[in-house]
C-alpha cells in the first residue's frame, strides 16, 4: 500500500515531469551552454561576445521596455480611474466595453496592425492628411522604436487596467467620497487617495507586463528595422543565421537577469511595506 | 480642550431643500422632499431601511444626482454642484480613513487641499487632536487605532476644514455599545460648541432622540413627520410614526360620538375620550397604538376610572429584568405588556390602558403600518 505522501507524489508526477522536461531541462541546458565551450570547459567568452556585439541592444531593450511600462501605467491609470470615478455613464459604459479588446489579440497580429497603422503611408498618416492636419510630404514612418513602444502599450494597457480596475473596485468607496467631500478633484482623489491603496496591484501588473514585453519577438521584428533592436531579435538572429546557440544563450541569461531585476525591485518594495505596516 | 477651537464658535449654514426628487435608475427614491435646516441645529433623519434617509443625506453632499428640486445653502442652490464644491463635511459609517496615511495626513488633507502650509497644518491638526482627546497621535497609522479613535479622527478630518455643515452618515453604527454612548455625547457637545448645522442619518431611535433637537421621520421616500423628539414620541402624526417610535401594540377600536363628547370601544370595554388628545377624532373604525410600558394588568372586573380596561387572557410570560413581560390576548389581538406583578399563564386579566396614552388613527391608514 502507498502512503498518503507517496500517493501525492504519484499524483503530481505527470505535471512535475512535464515541467522538468519542457522547462527546467531547457533552462538548465541553456544556462550551462552559456557558460561552457564546446569542449565543456568554463568560459565567459559568449558573454563578452554578446556584450561586444549587442551592448547597444541591451540598453535599447531596457529603455524600450521601461518606457512602455511607464506609458502603460499612465494609460491604465487613466482608464481604470475613469471606470472607477467617471460620472458620465455613456463614457464609462463605452470604455468598459472597448478597453479589453486588445487582450484577445496576439502580439503578432497587433504588430501587423501597427505596421499598417504607423507606416509612412499608413492609416494614421493618411487620416491626418485627409483631415488636412498634415501635408503628404511631411508624413514620416513611426515604424521604429516608437512603433514598438506604441504596440507594447496598446497591447499591455488592457491587462494592467483590468487588474487595476478590479483592485479599485474592491477598496472602500467611502474613502474616495471622503476625499471629494473635503474638496479634492477626481484626479486628485485618484492619484492621492485611490492609487496608493492599490499600488501593490499596479506593481504586480507592471512587473508581469515588463517580463512579457521583454520576451516578445514578433513586435520588434515586424514593427522596427534591424538596428538597434531588441534582444529577442538578436537571439533569433544568432541561432537562425549562425547556429550560434552559445551567444544566444548568453543573451538569454542577460534577459533573465533584467527580468529578475524587475522582480527583485517588486519583492523588496513588498518587504519594506510589510516592515513598516 | 483647545482654546482656538473653543473660543471661536463658527456659525452653521442654513439649508433649505425644496421639491427634491431623486431616482436610482428608474426607481424613485425621494418623492419631492421639502425640508429646512436652521443654522446650528442638529437634525436626525430617522427611518427604516430603504426609506430614503441615506439618499437624502447623499444628495445633500452631492454623491447622488438630483432629478429635480433645489438644495439652497445660504441662499445659493448647490444641487448641480459636484461634492467638492459644496462646503459640507461628511463623517462616514466606515470611517473612510485613508489607510496609507498617518493621522496627521488624514486630518490635514482638507487643509492641504486649501493650500495651507505644512506648519499651519501641523498646528491645526495638533489643536484638533487635543480637542478630540487624542493628543500626540499625529504620526500614528490609522490602521493601528481602535474603532472609537478612528471615528474621532474621521470627525477631526471633517471638522478641520471649518465646515458650516456637518453630515453624519450612521457614524456610530460600527462602534461597540459603550463607545457609542460616549461618542453620542461627544458629537453633540462638539456640534453645539462649534455651532454647526448637523444632519445625522441613523436607524437607531434612541440615538436620534438623545442627539438631535429635531427628528425627521422618513417613510418610503417621503417625510412622515418633523418635530422635536418629544413631539414625535408623544404625538406621532401617522400610524407609521407611532409604530416606528415604539408604539408597537395595535388595538382595533371604534369611536362613537354623542353630543359634545366621544367614546372609545374595544373588546367589550369602553372609555370616554374627553380627556384625550384624540377627542376630536371622527366616529368610526380606528386603530389605537400604544407602548408596552403604557398598559398595566389589573383585575378583569376592576373599575375603569377613566381608563380603557379591556378583558384579556395571559398567553405568555417572560422576565427580562425588573418587570415581567406578558403577551396578553385581548380584543382579538396579541398585546405585549410590562407589569411588575407576577401572574400565572391562562389568568383572565383586565388590560388597563390610559386613554390619553393611546395614539388613534383611522383603520384605513393603519393598514400602512401593519
Amino acid at each position: 500500500m502507498l502512503s498518503q505522501r507517496q500517493l501525492a507524489l504519484v499524483l503530481i508526477a505527470p505535471g512535475l515531469f512535464l515541467v522538468a522536461a519542457l522547462f527546467l531541462y531547457p533552462l538548465v541546458f541553456s544556462l550551462i551552454s552559456a557558460f561552457t565551450r564546446p569542449d565543456g570547459s568554463f568560459t565567459l567568452e559568449w558573454f563578452a561576445k554578446a556584450y561586444e556585439l549587442y551592448s547597444g541592444d541591451i540598453v535599447f531593450t531596457i529603455v524600450i521596455v521601461l518606457a512602455s511600462c511607464v506609458l502603460t501605467a499612465v494609460a491604465a491609470i487613466v482608464i481604470a480611474g475613469t471606470l472607477t470615478l467617471g460620472e458620465n455613464p455613456w463614457i464609462v459604459g463605452t470604455l468598459k466595453a472597448l478597453y479589453r479588446w486588445p487582450l484577445f489579440i496576439p502580439f503578432i497580429v497587433a504588430a501587423q496592425c501597427m505596421r499598417t497603422f504607423l507606416a509612412k503611408n499608413g492609416l494614421m498618416n493618411n487620416t491626418f492628411v485627409s483631415l488636412g492636419l498634415m501635408e503628404p510630404l511631411s508624413a514620416i514612418s513611426f515604424l521604429d522604436w516608437r512603433g514598438i513602444i506604441a504596440t507594447f502599450v496598446w497591447k499591455q494597457t488592457p491587462f494592467v487596467a483590468l487588474l487595476l480596475a478590479g483592485a479599485l473596485a474592491s477598496i472602500d468607496r467611502a474613502t474616495l467620497e471622503a476625499g471629494r467631500n473635503l474638496g479634492a478633484s477626481r484626479a486628485r482623489v485618484m492619484l492621492e487617495l485611490a492609487l496608493p491603496q492599490v499600488m501593490p496591484t499596479l506593481l504586480v501588473a507592471l512587473v508581469l507586463s515588463f517580463v512579457t514585453m521583454l520576451s516578445v519577438l514578433s513586435v520588434p521584428m515586424m514593427v522596427a528595422g534591424s538596428q538597434p533592436t531588441m534582444l529577442t531579435v538578436d537571439m533569433a538572429f544568432r541561432i537562425n543565421a549562425y547556429g550560434d546557440y552559445a551567444t544566444a544563450n548568453a543573451l538569454g541569461v542577460i534577459t533573465y537577469l533584467i527580468s529578475a531585476g524587475a522582480a527583485i525591485i517588486y519583492l523588496k518594495r513588498g518587504m519594506n511595506q510589510e516592515a513598516t505596516s | 480642550m483647545q482654546a482656538g477651537l473653543q473660543d471661536n464658535p463658527r456659525s452653521g449654514a442654513a439649508i433649505s431643500v425644496r421639491g427634491l426628487h431623486v431616482a436610482y435608475g428608474g426607481t424613485r427614491v425621494l418623492h419631492g422632499v421639502d425640508l429646512d435646516f436652521t443654522p446650528g441645529s442638529f437634525t436626525a433623519l430617522l427611518g427604516s431601511s430603504g426609506c430614503g434617509k441615506t439618499t437624502l443625506l447623499r444628495s445633500l453632499s452631492g454623491f447622488v444626482p438630483v432629478q429635480s428640486g433645489s438644495i439652497l445653502v445660504g441662499g445659493r442652490d448647490v444641487a448641480s454642484l459636484p461634492p467638492e464644491k459644496r462646503g459640507m463635511a461628511m463623517v462616514f459609517q466606515s470611517y473612510a480613513l485613508w489607510p496609507h496615511m498617518t493621522v496627521l495626513q488624514n486630518i490635514g488633507y482638507g487643509l492641504k487641499l486649501r493650500g495651507a502650509s505644512s506648519a499651519e497644518i501641523a498646528t491645526k491638526v495638533a489643536a484638533m487632536l487635543e480637542f478630540l482627546g487624542l493628543p500626540g497621535y499625529e504620526s500614528r497609522k490609522v490602521t493601528a487605532l481602535s474603532g472609537g479613535q478612528r471615528q474621532r479622527v474621521a470627525l477631526g478630518r471633517a471638522l478641520a476644514i471649518d465646515p458650516g455643515i456637518l453630515l453624519l452618515d450612521e457614524p456610530l453604527s460600527n462602534l461597540d455599545a459603550k463607545i457609542r454612548m460616549t461618542m453620542r455625547h461627544e458629537i453633540r457637545a462638539i456640534q453645539q460648541r462649534l455651532g454647526l448645522t448637523a444632519v445625522h442619518v441613523t436607524h437607531d431611535r434612541e440615538e436620534a432622540m438623545t442627539m438631535a433637537d429635531r427628528l425627521v421621520i422618513m417613510q418610503a421616500g417621503r417625510i412622515a413627520q418633523v418635530g422635536t423628539p418629544e413631539e414625535v414620541y408623544d404625538r406621532p402624526a401617522t400610524a407609521f410614526v407611532a409604530n416606528f417610535m415604539g408604539a408597537e401594540n395595535v388595538l382595533p377600536v371604534r369611536v362613537e360620538r354623542s353630543g359634545q363628547g366621544a367614546s372609545l370601544h374595544a373588546g367589550g370595554a369602553s372609555a370616554s375620550l374627553a380627556a384625550s388628545p384624540s377627542a376630536a377624532f371622527p366616529a368610526g373604525e380606528a386603530v389605537a397604538y400604544f407602548r408596552d410600558d403604557v398598559a398595566r394588568l389589573d383585575a378583569v372586573d376592576a373599575p375603569a376610572s377613566g381608563d380603557l380596561v379591556v378583558p384579556g387572557l395571559i398567553a405568555a410570560r417572560a422576565y427580562p429584568g425588573g418587570v415581567y413581560r406578558y403577551r396578553v390576548e385581548a380584543a382579538g389581538r396579541e398585546i405585549t405588556v410590562d407589569d411588575a406583578t407576577r401572574h400565572e399563564l391562562g389568568t383572565k386579566v383586565g388590560l388597563r390602558i390610559p386613554v390619553q396614552r393611546l395614539h388613534i388613527f383611522p383603520a384605513t391608514e393603519a393598514g400602512i403600518a401593519a
